[in-house]
């Protein structure tokens, strides 16, 4: 196997898996982003979307 | 540099070997597409560097003894849950050179101990001052917009709660409004914590950023993005813009837009330096760039218009288009640009076009880090990192682009998410 060859298969290695891992990655941050429950709201935020209406919460 | 061209001719020369061999028409369209984004990408080195070194050769020649301290200026610095380096930041914002400086700390309804850390610095000497605003919480642009309402200096710099300036900052910042068409000015941003691998990618990053890309932007005054860790505004420019607008997740770069469409010009400075701190976990990384890259794109959407207009404001339609170039065209171009080198590789032997093709972008990549670093006088041991930066960072980056680009076109929801920080700035 000459030079290039090696190199190239080399390159090609690690291309493939880096895009494998970058796409792996991308997937693991949004379930770590799902998990955290990003889309809590702030009281006021709840409030303005009940339309000034009052608000009452339960105890689970 | 040199390499980089004979790389480029050897890698030009194989790919029109193979348009010429196949009949293929998938693969000769490939090869058109390569072609055209090589030639993109080295015109787009050649230029950022050689504007780099104009300006600079400009900088060295209009170096003046006098020191512009005529502004007033106010900082404002709004905060979310900083607790981690909000005291840093307020210690570095007092130790300033320039003497006529009004910090504004906007606490956005934090839930945790800023507000309390913060409002101990309070302080009044008639010269300078330091006070403290508390608001509901409602987003950094309402928070800025908040500050700066109540400011009374003619210049705003506006400053990231978890980043720290070196203290020459607001007075390098300052004397760049000499120019009465400069609305704003950047600053230089460094990564504090460059000790770990992730971090120390992203310093060679940040360094090549600002240094290649804003200084080569700056002798065209036409800078696209004033970075939130260091940004200085004429008040007046921003109240003529109606101040941050609220529907993008960069409003750094959306307030820029606005300002170039407003006809202003902005510089950079290269030495007024924040120092910040960068995410040190892959997925937080990825977290960072998904919103920025969601966010420019948002910007991009919104001043869309002047992507087809190009008498209307000429410095908005270079900007527009070279932001999209970068936001959308390079990163998907750089995938495919690898899987189709891999394709031919795969399917007709010629293992050497990969290797150039790679060998190519790397030596660019190292020349441009080997210049950035020699005149930041950074360390050069960093440039080792170009490679590794080549190789796989810059993929991990593209894909997380990719993925926000389309989740952007689609439009599916997202929320701000606030980077955890670890309080390296202190």
């Amino acid at each position: 196997m000459n030079l290039l060859s090696y190199l190239s298969f080399l390159i090609l290695t690690i291309t493939l898996l880096t895009m494998v891992f970058g796409v792996v990655a991308y997937f693991l941050y949004k379930a770590r982003e799902k998990k955290k429950g990003g889309n809590k709201i702030s009281y006021e935020e709840a409030l303005q979307q009940e339309g000034e209406e009052l608000l009452f919460f339960t105890k689970e | 540099m040199f390499g980089g061209f004979v790389l480029t001719y050897y890698s030009v020369d194989n790919l029109q070997t193979i348009f010429i061999e196949t009949s293929n028409v998938f693969v000769r369209v490939g090869v058109i597409l390569i072609f055209v984004f090589t030639l993109f990408i080295i015109i787009r080195y050649l230029l950022l560097i050689f504007f780099s070194v104009f300006q600079m050769i400009k900088r060295s020649a209009e170096e003046e003894l006098y020191l512009d301290k005529s502004h007033a200026v106010s900082i404002i610095v709004p905060c979310y849950n900083e607790q981690e380096g909000i005291v840093a930041s307020l210690k570095s914002l007092m130790n300033q050179t320039y003497p006529n400086i009004e910090i504004i700390v906007v606490d956005d309804g934090s839930s945790d101990r800023t507000y309390e850390l913060a409002k101990t610095f309070e302080f009044n000497d008639g010269i300078k001052s330091l006070r403290v605003l508390s608001k509901p919480n409602g987003g950094k642009s309402r928070a800025l917009n908040y500050g700066i309402q109540r400011a009374s200096g003619d210049l705003i710099c506006d400053v990231d709660a978890d980043s720290k300036l070196d203290p020459f900052a607001i007075e390098l910042l300052v004397q760049h409004f000499k120019d009465e068409e400069i609305a704003a000015v950047a600053g230089s941003v460094k990564v504090i914590n460059d000790d770990t691998f992730i971090t120390k990618l992203q310093s060679l990053e940040y360094i090549e950023g600002l240094n290649m890309v804003k200084n080569g932007q700056a002798f065209l005054k036409l800078v696209n993005i004033i970075p939130g860790p260091i940004g200085m505004f004429r008040k007046d420019a921003l109240k003529k813009v109606g101040y941050y607008s609220h529907d993008t997740f960069a409003e750094d770069c959306d307030i820029t837009l606005n300002l170039i469409a407003h006809g202003y010009k902005i510089d950079f400075e290269p030495d007024a330096i924040a120092y910040t701190e960068a995410p040190e976990h892959l997925l937080d990384l990825l977290k960072q760039r998904y919103r920025w890259t969601r966010g420019i794109l948002q910007a991009i959407k919104k001043h869309k218009k002047h992507l087809w207009h190009f008498r209307k404001n000429k410095a908005l339609f270079f900007v527009m288009w070279y932001m999209l170039f970068e936001a959308i065209f390079w990163p998907f171009m750089q995938l495919w640009g690898d899987l189709f080198m891999i394709y031919l590789a795969l399917s007709t032997g010629t293992s050497q076009l990969l290797v150039f093709w790679w060998i190519m972008f790397t030596v660019l990549d190292v020349a441009g880090a080997v210049y950035c670093l020699l005149i930041t006088k950074e360390r050069l041991s960093l440039a080792f990192y170009s490679t590794i930066y080549r190789l796989a960072f810059i993929t991990i980056i593209n894909v997380a682009k990719i993925f926000a680009t389309i989740e952007e076109w689609f439009a599916i929801d997202m929320t701000w998410g606030k980077l955890e920080r670890k309080g390296r700035i202190g």
